[in-house]
């Protein structure tokens, strides 16, 4: 899909679609969102849909640094402490690998 | 693309039939170059990973394989360069049988530059002594505990094994190989001295020689992780992975009177005596366990015992009957015997502690000093014999799961008065060697089967001894007593099972390994040393029948015969000048029962009261060797074939135009 053939209210559209999408635990759709559309609500010359372009990718942002933040999180304390729950770890995990703790 | 002119078809079929003759022969090439690469070792043992109730114990290699420059243990020097000095870490030690002790594995276990041992197993270089057991074997596990004889318990008094390092019972983070086979070691050792030596002190240089190890395991930690793990699997997952296994076999055991088979619980008026002794081993490596005094010498004493008893059973039967029972796994925490008196407590036996008169148990009974031979009893109960400077506990014995439960009379016999005689309790090297089982040098092999050796003489006089003292025991009359006397020639059994057994059942070459292994379940048939106990004992104390096959296999069909209390075996017969070897029947009161610990029966893989120790599984154990080369030769490889092909493809046209020059034609 070219954004450069697209008329400015369908972009806008389209950028809330995949802004609301996100909310369904979908932080790609952010992702894909923000690097999208960031040349269009930054580097581009100023058109009236542009400020809400602007204001949800900033949101996008957002959302997709609190996800990136609480998954890094989550992923480095089960890998480091997975062996040390013991019961509680093995419960936790899909794949137990063979032969370590 | 260049759209050159194919020309006719056949042209076409040609260069097509070239390449699939170049794939195929690449094809064929391919698996010899491996094999001009590798060089696979067959005749290894590993070191396999057991656990228990909070560690894990044995050997582990990474999943693919650890791989190390080869690097031969002999001197001093060889163990400086492996841990400091040497350039090429991590090495693959191959270690001299003089190095094979704790202090040295323990350097290892502790440095990072080790990525695996393989140990050359010989009689060369051997210490005076080496035992991987514990120095108090079966502690927790036996009578003595901080509820009853806690001055006795942990070997505070005698400290059984002295000799022991504890190698079995450390957790190595690297694969530990046993070589067994001389020709394969000098294949190693060649490659080492062709590639690895230093020349004046510096260092050698690529390509070397590189061993690879696998041995992965999968349990870890201990064993309720182990079998929480399992169930997930076994619940969970589509193609459940079993991580460990528990060592499960089954104990032998007769008597002299049939017992029925099919009642359970209290036997009613059977007052028994029961003599027993242990049927396994183990050492540091998996499934390798000669122990023959550890273990033979008592399997041999009680089965000539039974022997010399069985005719005057048969004609002046005493009053009590007498129960012989041979218990598996006893190297593991007593797994045979705490079975036994497991189901004797449930009622879910032939007899039950109630029946139980007293115990005799034949320990380590080979390496006599003399002619003295030790009876120990529990210092808190002598009711046989009213001793009170005896303040020593029992030895490590089955008698103590026993005494655990009930307090029952008995004694251990053995050949030690304080500490073990055996200087390599539980180890690859208690075999007849170190019985001092000798033979003149000129007999043949079947001369040597009936010979006299002196181990067997003063085996057969303790045999005599056990059967007297349990016949007077069962309340049998003193004037048969001269009438009972074992036969030194019952050590055939020994020393050439391996040819004796290789007629009935194929057993492999050697002489046979009393690991107690992983039952039938996993491991195929009933271990191979529980069914020739078996057998022997059914050719010792049973009757010939001329039941015919089918008959023998449905006794009940038969009325004569009663399968309650006895077994029927079709056995081929002896082959001699006068005899054929024709199968027949035989009927013997011998009979096999489960040795599994309790423990995995109650779903109790904590408990502190009973053996937890199950054996983990892994996919794939072998050695291989092969020469090294360094990662820039690779590097350097795939740059030069890089710029050939660039070369070749830009000169495409040059190099590959045909002689004929047709006209261009596009398609």
């Amino acid at each position: 899909m070219n954004l450069e053939r697209m008329p400015n209210e369908e972009k806008l559209s389209l950028c809330r679609r995949y802004y609301l999408g996100g909310f369904a635990f979908l932080p790609f759709l952010w992702l894909v969102n923000v690097l999208w559309f960031f040349k269009e609500a930054f580097l581009k010359p100023a058109y009236t849909e542009q400020p809400q372009i602007k204001s949800y990718i900033k949101k996008s942002a957002m959302g997709l640094i609190l996800w990136v933040a609480v998954l890094t999180t989550w992923i480095t304390i089960f890998q480091h402490f997975r062996a040390r729950w013991g019961e509680v770890g093995d419960y936790l995990s899909f794949t137990i690998p063979l032969g370590t703790a | 693309k260049n759209c050159v002119s194919g020309g006719p078809a056949p042209d076409e079929n040609s260069s097509m039939s070239r390449v699939m003759c170049v794939s195929a022969a690449a094809g064929v090439l391919s698996s010899s170059v491996e094999q001009k690469i590798y060089v696979e070792l067959n005749e290894t043992v590993p070191c396999v990973r057991l656990l228990n109730a909070t560690h894990q114990i044995g050997c582990q290699s990474s999943i693919s394989g650890d791989t190390g420059v080869l690097h031969v243990l002999e001197t001093e020097s060889d163990l400086d360069w492996i841990l400091s000095s040497g350039p090429h870490p991590p090495y693959m030690v191959i270690m001299e049988t003089a190095f094979f002790n704790r202090s040295v594995m323990m350097r290892m276990k502790n440095s990072s530059r080790v990525a695996g041992v393989a140990v050359i197993v010989s009689k060369t270089g051997l210490a005076d002594n080496f035992s991987p057991h514990t120095t108090c074997p079966n502690q927790n596990t036996g009578v003595y505990s901080a509820s009853y004889g806690s001055d006795l318990a942990n070997c505070n008094v005698t400290m059984w094994n002295p000799l022991g390092n504890g190698l079995s019972y450390e957790d190595f983070a690297f694969p530990v190989f046993a070589l067994k086979d001389e020709n394969q070691t000098q294949v190693i050792r060649k490659c080492y001295q062709d590639h690895n030596l230093r020349v004046n002190g510096s260092a050698p240089q690529y390509p070397l020689c590189a061993m690879q190890l696998f041995s992965h395991m999968h349990a870890a930690t201990d064993t309720v992780t182990c079998m929480r793990r399992t169930d997930l699997q076994n619940r969970f997952s589509i193609n459940p992975e079993v991580l460990c296994d528990p060592l499960s076999d089954f104990n032998v055991w007769t008597s002299t009177r049939p017992l029925n088979n099919s009642a359970k619980g209290h036997a009613a008026n059977e007052s028994v005596v029961i003599a027993a002794t242990r049927l396994d081993g183990r050492s540091f490596f998996w499934e390798q366990a000669p122990s023959a005094e550890g273990t033979v010498s008592g399997i041999v004493t009680l089965l000539a015992t039974i022997q010399a008893l069985s005719p005057v059973t048969q004609e002046a039967p005493p009053p009590r009957n007498i129960f012989f029972s041979f218990f598996q796994g006893e190297a593991f925490d007593y797994i045979g015997s705490s079975k036994m008196v497991y189901d004797m407590e449930r009622n879910d036996f032939v007899i039950d502690l109630n029946n139980v008169h007293s115990m005799l148990e034949i320990g380590q009974v080979g390496l006599r000093r003399g002619r003295s031979l030790w009876m120990h009893s529990d210092p808190r109960k002598l009711s046989l014999f009213s001793h009170p400077s005896v303040s020593q506990p029992l030895p490590p014995s089955s008698f103590q799961r026993f005494l655990r439960v009930r307090g029952i009379p008995g004694l251990v016999l053995a050949d030690h008065n304080t500490s073990f005689n055996n200087r390599y309790y539980e180890s690859l090297y208690d075999d007849a060697e170190n019985l001092n089982v000798t033979y003149p040098p000129d007999l043949s092999p079947d001369e040597q089967l009936v010979y006299e050796t002196d181990a067997a003489k003063s085996l057969a006089e303790v045999a005599t001894l056990v059967a007297r003292s349990l016949y007077i025991q069962a309340g049998g009359e003193k004037k048969n007593l001269n009438n009972i006397t074992a036969d030194p020639k019952i050590w055939f059994l020994h020393q050439h099972v391996s040819d004796c057994v290789r007629l009935l059942w194929f057993l492999g070459s050697g002489p046979p390994q009393f690991y107690i292994g992983l039952g039938p379940r996993i491991h195929g048939p009933v271990h191979s040393v529980t069914r020739f106990v078996q057998y022997i004992l059914a050719n010792l104390t049973g009757t010939v029948t001329n039941l015919t096959e089918s008959q023998c296999q449905n006794p009940s069909e038969v009325n004569t015969e009663n399968k309650d209390l006895f077994s029927y075996f079709w056995v081929s017969g002896p082959a001699s000048v006068n005899n054929t070897g024709e199968p027949f029947c035989r009927s013997a009161s011998v009979r096999l029962s489960k040795a599994v610990s309790p423990a995995f029966e109650l779903l109790e893989y904590g408990s502190p009261n009973y053996s937890i120790i199950p054996q983990s599984r892994w996919k794939s154990i072998r050695a291989r060797i092969f020469p090294m080369l360094t990662l820039g030769v690779g590097v350097a490889v795939l740059l030069l074939s890089l710029l050939v092909t660039y070369f070749i493809s830009s000169k495409a046209e040059l190099l590959f135009s045909s002689a004929r020059e047709t006209p261009a034609t596009t398609y």
